[in-house]
């Protein structure tokens, strides 16, 4: 028969997702593999009826799946996707189509065609739920609540949808600051469906919500049920685990030690739970020695921490990786020792860490960084003069000296290393420059940019820049304007030569430089338009000025620029009449 | 004014009877002026004439003293003072009746610097005359002594001379050995400034205690203005068919028809809340008006298009809006007279506006706090022109409720439905972004804070916006004016019910 479409043997060599997903795509055809297993090479005969509801089943399955804080609980499971029929299934399509593009106004009216049309399907109650979720986004939580999370709630009370709803009326009353109802609704949830992920959102919400009252009882009870009593499912996951470091963080802060490394132990393996211990307690120590009245708080903290520290080294190996390890594990005991700012004990244990595993460059470079943050700048470079990397090591020297201001001696630790290392004589020379335009030696800087710029073809874009710029600084107006002018750059460039000629009161050429950047940069329009007028304003044209500040506010009343234009035109001109208004649609 | 005074012609007694009776009158009048704070016609009225009247008694007195005494007498001094504190205060009553608060603030500063300096000249000149009486006094107990020393006599050692305590007296112990003169000079300055400004505490604080604020009483529901469209069909008849034809036959309805639609807002209900009758409220009494009150506050430009139309043009909308009895004026009061109103009469809704910073002291947060939650009220923020101002006001709103966060209002939130329904914010310029945020304390907006300068969409010129938007500003200021009354009128009624 012409016409009728033939169903076609396809053969398919199939690796395990592949062979997940196919088992998928043949449960919503209504056929069910032969085996438990699916052979390695699966050949069926795939009728393009039964394709189309494949691909439509799994079109569902990845329109579904929405970014956000509750990204499972808006999505429609599997086994309910089969379930619906084909035409059920299109028109779901469709609004979920809508939804992915975050249109939620056709969003809105496709979820309600298809509850009008399809009221009594399977998906009916997902339907009601994402429309819901479209009166959200649209704000308006109230309608969500009563004609949309409530009616799910009352007309499908077995279905899931009916515990997301429920979830969603609390997150919508929070989102209104109705922190009493939304706490009644969280606390529903998290009694009523314990088990189940919405619980779990629940009392991450109730969490937030006891910042809010500043109820810390209640919020160490929800952290705990968060960490001890949650399932960890893929999507709660992360939920708890972020409970356990904060439950740790506060006991660490309130003297219970063997408590807060229980907490963390829940989430972390042994190999990486003093990693975890050593970050988590680095703030309460801050936080208690910030305190005048819990200093020693904080001290007997730092040494109980370091002294578990101490007490979980890894045994001593002789291969490089278990050295590694072990010396990784110092590294924790010496950042715990600086959050409590002991210098000498910071020092001791970089010195014993020195001891056990020679000079290594590592080593070295994390006590210099840390007697650079105390600013001794001079036991710093020391350290960095016992690097095994030399090139390295001078390299160090030379930031530090710049980051102290000795810009000199920064350039001569640099040239040293510019002979040293001449492959890398392009790095060497872009380090020099910029110490010399740090210390705005502009000529020399603009000397070594034009030796880069001829010699290194690749990067040539960013040294002419980088030479425009230094140009600028050095305030040589007429040569950077000529250095943006051959830049690729736009709309960059034109505002900076814009600002160039602005700065030479050449107003004209930069008014006209500007009008080439509302032209040709839509983004860049409002922001231009604004300059404009300023620039306007410079030359004395207070009318065309005024003119221009107004156009900001017709043509672009949703930028933040028109809010400086109103407010520029009010102040400064006194003129009420600024035009421009909009609404938030 | 130390010398002796030469005889000066007396007034006739007659007239400085009815001076004195007028005066008393005066202080009567301005002090309903100041503390009363209900606005009766008939009050209105009695002070205006008794203030108008001291105009030409104070020239006939300036008349006088030209043609019968000297000018630098005192009789010239006081008709002068009487003079300055009556035309003062005469121009500031007919100042603030016509609505012109900043030329009034200014005469009000300038004139109370003035009276300062009239105060201080007459103390200093009572001051030194008493000096000048003990002075002569003491001389002539000295002569006396000298007189009796001259004569052989028993008693002829006198005591030594009393040591005096009298501030008065420039001999007064503490005043010292050196200098004395210059001492009590400082004294008095001193004690006449505090007196001073205990005194002007005393007016300008003191007095606010009266202040009180009433909602119009009556009823109706809060609900939504009912919309109604007016079709009319206008049906243009169009030949088809000869009409001369011999053959008669109906003619088929393919008429053009047009409809014309007409949009109407009907009230179809009163705009109010309770079972009173006419607009109001239920909670409101029969003298009581919708108010609009700005807040003064330090560090900023709180006054910004103040007194020159947004405010007043919203008042009179919401007046025209909800047939609701409005005041004829808009006003100011800073922080600290809030605290001044009684609990159940304070203002449902005061409005912050401003571009700059906002500077509370913490006794002002906690009025703030107090009227909010305990007094039950609401502030209208408006962005005037910055995102700085966004900031400051969002970090005011931290320190007086640091409990509650502000939230995005829903577009279906009963501020945004009743009466006008609102389907988008409407804004002038976005300087705070493009959404209503609000601070909501057991369910009650105590704040709603518009971004986007919606009182320059109320001034006279809408400042150039499109009819639709600052249309939508007066129906937002409409809702925000008619919910912050309508929730002080549900907690008024149901304190009643707890009595």
């Amino acid at each position: 028969m012409a016409g009728v479409p033939q169903a076609t043997k396809v053969e398919l060599a199939t690796p395990r997702v592949g062979r997940w997903l196919m088992r998928t795509m043949l449960r919503a055809c209504g056929r069910r593999p032969a085996q438990a297993n699916l052979p390695q090479r699966w050949t069926v005969q795939l009728h393009p009826r039964n394709v189309m509801t494949a691909c439509l089943v799994v079109a569902g399955l990845l329109a579904s799946a929405t970014p956000g804080l509750s990204s499972t609980l808006d999505e429609l499971p599997l086994d309910r996707w089969k379930e619906l029929r084909e035409v059920e299934r299109y028109q779901l399509n469709v609004a979920e189509k809508y939804y992915r593009e975050k249109n939620w106004k056709v969003g809105l009216a496709e979820y309600e065609k298809f509850l009008t049309l399809y009221e009594r399907s399977v998906g009916a109650p997902y339907a009601q739920l994402k429309w819901s979720l479209c009166q959200i986004q649209l704000r308006k939580q109230n309608t969500a609540i009563k004609e949309g999370f409530q009616s799910v709630i009352d007309y499908w009370p077995d279905s899931p949808q009916a515990i997301a709803a429920a979830y969603y009326i609390g997150q919508a009353y929070k989102e209104m600051g109705e922190t009493r109802k939304a706490k009644q609704a969280f606390e529903s949830v998290l009694g009523e469906h314990p088990q189940h992920f919405a619980a779990t959102l629940a009392a991450v919400d109730l969490v937030d919500l006891t910042m809010i009252d500043g109820d810390i009882k209640a919020r160490v009870a929800f952290w705990k049920q968060l960490t001890f009593d949650m399932p960890r499912t893929k999507e709660s996951k992360r939920y708890c685990e972020t409970a356990s470091r904060s439950l740790a963080a506060h006991q660490f802060e309130f003297g219970v030690f063997d408590d807060a490394v229980g907490a963390l132990a829940t989430t972390y393996a042994e190999t990486s739970l003093a990693v975890q211990v050593a970050g988590v307690v680095r703030d309460p120590i801050k936080r208690l020695l910030g305190d005048e009245k819990r200093q020693v708080q904080g001290e007997q903290l730092a040494d109980r921490a370091a002294a578990w520290l101490r007490s979980h080294l890894p045994p001593a190996g002789t291969t490089d990786a278990e050295q590694q390890a072990a010396r990784q594990h110092w590294y924790l005991i010496a950042d715990v020792q600086a959050a409590a700012g002991n210098a000498e004990k910071v020092a001791e244990t970089y010195e014993e860490i020195l001891q056990k595993y020679g000079t290594a460059d590592e080593p070295l470079g994390r006590y210099a960084n840390w007697l650079k943050s105390t600013s001794k700048y001079d036991e710093a470079r020391q350290q960095y003069a016992r690097f095994k990397d030399r090139i390295e090591g001078q390299n160090q020297i030379a930031y530090s000296f710049r980051q102290q201001g000795n810009y000199e001696a920064a350039v001569a630790a640099y040239q040293t290393n510019l002979a040293r290392d001449v492959e890398h004589a392009v790095r060497w020379h872009e380090q020099i420059a910029a110490t010399y335009r740090s210390a705005r030696n502009y000529p020399a800087a603009i000397a070594v940019y034009e030796q880069l710029w001829k010699t290194d073809a690749k990067d040539a874009e960013k040294w002419l820049w980088a030479l425009a710029t230094t140009y600028r600084d050095a305030g040589k107006y007429k040569e950077a304007i000529g250095h943006y002018r051959q830049c690729n750059n736009f709309p960059n460039n034109y505002s900076e030569m814009a600002a160039c000629h602005r700065a030479m009161k050449d107003y004209k050429e930069a008014i006209i430089l500007y009008g080439q950047i509302v032209g040709g940069a839509p983004n860049s329009a409002a922001w231009a338009m604004l300059q404009i007028g300023h620039t306007q304003e410079q030359a004395g044209n207070k009318e065309l000025a005024i003119k221009a500040f107004q156009q900001v506010c017709k043509s672009y009343p949703r930028a933040s620029y028109a809010s400086q234009a109103h407010a520029h035109l009010q102040n400064k001109y006194k003129i009420t009449v600024t035009l421009g208004g909009g609404t938030d649609k | 004014m130390s010398q002796p005074e030469p005889t000066a012609p007396q007034p006739p007694r007659w007239s400085l009877a009815l001076t004195a009776l007028f005066s008393a009158a005066w202080v009567l009048a301005w002090g309903s002026w100041l503390w009363v704070p209900w606005e009766r016609t008939w009050l209105v009225a009695a002070q205006a004439t008794v203030f108008a009247a001291a105009l030409p008694i104070a020239i006939a007195w300036v008349v006088w003293c030209r043609r019968q005494v000297p000018f630098a007498s005192r009789a010239s001094y006081l008709v002068v003072t009487w003079t300055y504190a009556t035309v003062w205060q005469l121009g500031l009553f007919l100042l603030s009746r016509l609505a012109w608060p900043t030329a009034a603030t200014l005469l009000a500063r300038l004139g109370t610097a003035g009276f300062f300096f009239i105060g201080l000249a007459w103390t200093v000149w009572a001051i030194d005359r008493a000096g000048q009486r003990r002075q002569r006094a003491r001389q002539l107990a000295r002569s006396a002594q000298l007189q009796l020393e001259a004569l052989p006599s028993r008693h002829a050692a006198m005591p030594a001379e009393a040591r005096t305590s009298d501030p008065l007296d420039p001999q007064a112990w503490y005043y010292g050995q050196h200098n004395a003169k210059l001492n009590q000079s400082i004294t008095a300055l001193g004690t006449y400034s505090l007196l001073f400004l205990l005194a002007f505490l005393f007016v300008s604080q003191v007095g606010g205690c009266r202040d009180i604020y009433e909602m119009p009483a009556g009823g109706g529901q809060q609900k939504q203005l009912a919309q109604t469209v007016k079709v009319q069909k206008i049906i243009k008849k169009k030949f088809v068919v000869n009409p001369f034809s011999a053959i008669s036959f109906k003619v088929p309805p393919i008429d053009e028809v047009k409809l014309q639609l007409t949009e109407v807002t009907e009230h179809a209900y009163t705009v109010g809340y309770g079972a009173g009758a006419g607009a109001g409220f239920a909670g409101g009494t029969k003298q009581g008006k919708v108010r609009f009150i700005r807040l003064e506050y330090a560090g900023g430009d709180w006054d910004q298009d103040f007194g020159i139309g947004a405010d007043v043009n919203m008042l009179i909308e919401y007046g025209i809006r909800t047939t609701q009895k409005v005041e004829q004026r808009t006003e100011s009061r800073t922080v600290a007279q809030l605290k001044s109103f009684p609990a159940e009469k304070s203002p449902a809704l005061v409005y912050l506006t401003g571009q700059r910073n906002i500077s509370l002291s913490d006794s002002e947060v906690k009025i703030l706090r107090s009227y909010l939650l305990e007094k039950h009220g609401m502030i209208f923020g408006d962005n005037g022109g910055s995102s700085h101002f966004h900031n400051q006001f969002v970090g005011m709103m931290r320190r007086v409720l640091p409990n509650v966060r502000p939230t995005r209002i829903p577009l279906d939130d009963t501020i945004h439905r009743i009466p006008y329904q609102i389907p988008f914010l409407p804004y002038v310029a976005p300087h705070g972004g493009k959404d209503a945020l609000g601070w909501r304390v057991d369910g009650r907006l105590v704040c709603y804070y518009h971004p986007g300068d919606i009182g320059d969409a109320w001034t006279d010129d809408h400042s150039g916006v499109a009819p639709e938007i600052y249309e939508s500003c007066y129906q937002l200021g409409t809702n925000v004016i008619f919910y912050a009354h309508t929730e002080y009128s549900k907690w008024l009624e149901s304190r009643k019910q707890q009595k």
